[in-house]
């Protein structure tokens, strides 16, 4: 089912007004189940917010089980940061709300009503016209979570204000959608969004994407770089490594995916608050791999329905197959939806029994595979070594702060150990950001 | 409706394995071996095939018992090792000394240390060297033509899928010469090469024993092709394997080194981005 597929390339030239970059390649997956690049449309009957998304988020909840809700509507601030607003992917009833450790978010769902099929939010004209009111907008109209800082991968405080902006107009992820098909209905409202992002920072906004002609129009604050390879080449942790670094004490930058960047823009331009997302729906188990049209927070069961062959069972991942997670709802950061085998792939089988890899922690071995996993400039054996022994110092030496979960997937994917780099990632960063 | 429950066995990544787990790179190492292995038997006869009966019983033997202590599933780790100890150990040592070598390598280079992948030597070369220093006057083989062309596919194997790096080699290739012509010790290409081949894939290349960063193996390598002309001209007839141990050694610190100046190189880089 899955092969390797390597390629090599180094750094190339100037290319018109954007730059591009040849990122020196990772393995990626085959293309099997890869979804048709055209968008149909897919409503749901549930939708929920994810305290996996927030992690450490403690809601100071507006709403109450049973409440009916619009789009748009605030269903809970965070409680260490009130003016950060979340608020409702769909119009319906609040049916849970379940609490994790400590009074965290686990999940807060909505049903749609049957009786109340209308989608469209609430339209309230904002003011857009200064950096403080764009500010406030996406902090009460619920766009803030859309951010997320280097280092650490948190939602950005309220005032902070970043080095530079990145914008992830590409995605290699196996099986992902492609942003041009993602952006060719919004073409408008994603120009206007990177347009006011110059307003939250002052320094550069990057709009990453795909070779090709330009997402957006390039002015003095706005760069448009554009990024070839495979898989890592499309995440925001290596167009950062390649374009703006961050390490201690250096400041923050901010990363925020195109469809969001057009929610902003369409939340200028109509006041309202835009729910939708398209997501690749896709995998082996895929019938048909597509591309769909739904909510922010959407049921798998309903997106994912009669999904798999007969007697053979799927798995259903949020995220991709290399940095999703196991769940019932879409993440808010994920883009695609993958259905793949219900078992893992059998190790210990046959011949391999006597080869096995054993019980109990598995080694490390260094390959040529690990090496292309990262972009280059990481040493990624002795950062997996920091990660694994949760040596926090080392690891940021080795430029952990540069990363987050999603950066790390490769890396589980190809390691003979067998190690969710992601969560040790996680461990480290957390570490680094009490003590920051 | 419910919130997906937290299952922490089905639910942890990664999803997907891409083939890469100990037994499979112990596999391929084992495929590699065994034309040289072949040529061994072929050329030196059946003694060849009892040092490796005898090797591979004492290496299985330590897997297991440590298995058994550590309450874990065995593994086969140490095949590899015997079949490189099975090409290298001249069929006149006495089979008790194989054993013994076995034992030690094994022993002291893995399974102290948690098992293969988990320490810093290669266990073929830790045998080998214990077996040189215990018993003076063993001379190991591993340097005819014959094994020198037996070893090309298996190395080619484990280039393509990544498991040696061609760095070492270039460099430990370059090193040697360069070292050689310096010492002004008469090159004839096609004994030498051969004498190295072997040596230079399984035992310098071992993933486990060699550097880990691309800088830390071009270090290593030279390091090694260095070593190997040093005790060669002092007239050491195992001067590959004492080369490789040492260089071995040496390889956690080479990679220190690279790691330092990659930190170094961040920090300049995030420190100029910010201005």
């Amino acid at each position: 089912m899955l092969r390797i597929v390597a390629g090599r390339a180094d750094t190339a030239g100037f290319k018109g007004i954007s730059v591009q970059y040849t990122l020196s390649s990772c393995a990626a997956l085959s293309d099997a189940g890869a979804p048709a690049q055209s968008v149909t449309d897919k409503p749901v009957t549930a939708a929920a917010l994810l305290g996996a998304d927030y992690p450490g988020l403690r809601p100071a909840l507006a709403v109450a089980v049973g409440d009916r809700v619009k789009v748009g509507q605030v269903l809970f601030n965070d409680r260490a940061q009130p003016r950060i607003a979340f608020v409702a992917p769909i119009s319906g009833q609040i049916t849970s709300i379940e609490h994790g450790p400590r009074r965290s978010l686990s999940a807060l769902v909505i049903h749609r009503d049957a009786d109340d099929p209308d989608i469209a939010g609430v339209g309230k004209p904002v003011d857009v016209s200064n950096p403080e009111s764009l500010r406030e907008a996406l902090l009460s109209r619920g766009l803030w979570p859309a951010f997320r800082t280097r280092p650490f991968g948190r939602i950005p405080a309220p005032d902070a204000v970043p080095r530079a902006i990145f914008v992830t107009a590409i995605d290699t992820e196996p099986q992902a959608p492609d942003p041009r098909v993602v952006l060719a209905s919004q073409d408008g409202v994603f120009r206007r969004g990177v347009a006011l992002l110059t307003l939250l920072t002052e320094g550069t906004v990057h709009v990453c994407q795909s070779p090709g002609p330009p997402l957006a129009e390039e002015t003095g604050r706005v760069r448009i770089t554009s990024f070839a390879g495979l898989h890592p080449a499309g995440l925001a942790g290596s167009h950062i490594h390649a374009l703006h670094p961050v390490g201690p004490g250096t400041g923050e930058v901010w990363s925020i995916d195109c469809q969001d960047v057009a929610a902003i823009g369409y939340l200028a331009m109509t006041g309202a608050y835009a729910p939708s997302r398209i997501v690749s729906l896709a995998g082996p188990h895929a019938r048909p791999p597509m591309l769909v049209r739904t909510a922010m927070g959407a049921s798998i069961r309903d997106l994912a329905a009669r999904m798999g062959d007969g007697g053979v069972p799927a798995r259903v991942l949020s995220g991709s197959v290399l940095s999703g997670r196991d769940a019932a709802w879409l993440g808010r950061y994920h883009r695609q939806v993958a259905v793949v085998d219900a078992v893992a792939q059998p190790e210990r089988r046959g011949w391999r029994v006597i080869f096995g890899s054993g019980q109990g922690p598995r080694p490390i071995i260094p390959t040529r595979a690990l090496e292309t996993a990262l972009p280059s400039g990481f040493l990624a054996v002795p950062l997996m070594r920091a990660l694994a022994v949760g040596d926090v110092e080392a690891a940021a030496r080795l430029g952990a702060l540069e990363l987050i979960d999603e950066d790390t997937a490769l890396l589980s994917a190809l390691c003979t150990s067998g190690s969710d780099y992601g969560a040790l990632l996680r461990r480290v960063l957390d570490t680094l950001a009490e003590d920051a | 409706m419910r919130s997906q429950s937290a299952n922490p066995a089905a639910t942890r990544p990664p999803f997907v394995s891409l083939g890469w787990v100990p037994g499979n790179v112990t596999l391929l190492q084992v495929v590699a071996l065994i034309v040289p292995v072949l040529a061994a038997v072929a050329t030196r006869g059946p003694g060849v095939a009892a040092t490796l009966a005898m090797a591979l019983v004492a290496a299985l033997f330590w897997e297991a018992v440590f298995a058994l202590v550590r309450r874990r599933t065995g593994t086969a780790h140490g095949a590899t090792t015997a079949l490189i100890v099975a090409v290298m150990v001249p069929e006149t040592v006495p089979l008790w000394q194989v054993g013994l070598a076995m034992t030690m390598g094994v022993v002291l280079a893995e399974l102290v240390f948690g098992g293969r992948g988990f320490g810093f030597l290669s266990a073929a070369v830790t045998s080998l060297a214990l077996l040189v220093f215990s018993f003076p006057g063993v001379a190991l083989v591993g340097g005819s033509p014959w094994i020198a062309a037996a070893s090309l596919p298996g190395a080619a194997l484990l280039l393509g899928v990544g498991l040696i790096d061609w760095r070492v080699l270039l460099a430990a290739g370059v090193a040697f010469t360069l070292a050689a012509l310096a010492a002004g010790a008469a090159l004839a290409p096609l004994t030498t090469g051969s004498a190295l081949v072997f040596g230079l894939v399984f035992l310098a290349c071992d993933p486990v024993g060699a550097a880990s960063t691309r800088v830390g193996r071009w270090l290593y390598g030279g390091l090694t092709g260095g070593l190997i002309v040093a005790f060669g001209e002092a007239g050491s007839q195992n001067a590959v394997v004492f080369a490789v141990l040492l260089a071995s050694i040496f390889a956690p610190l080479l990679d220190q080194l690279v790691i330092l100046h990659n930190a170094r190189w961040r920090a300049r880089r995030a420190g100029q981005s910010h201005g």
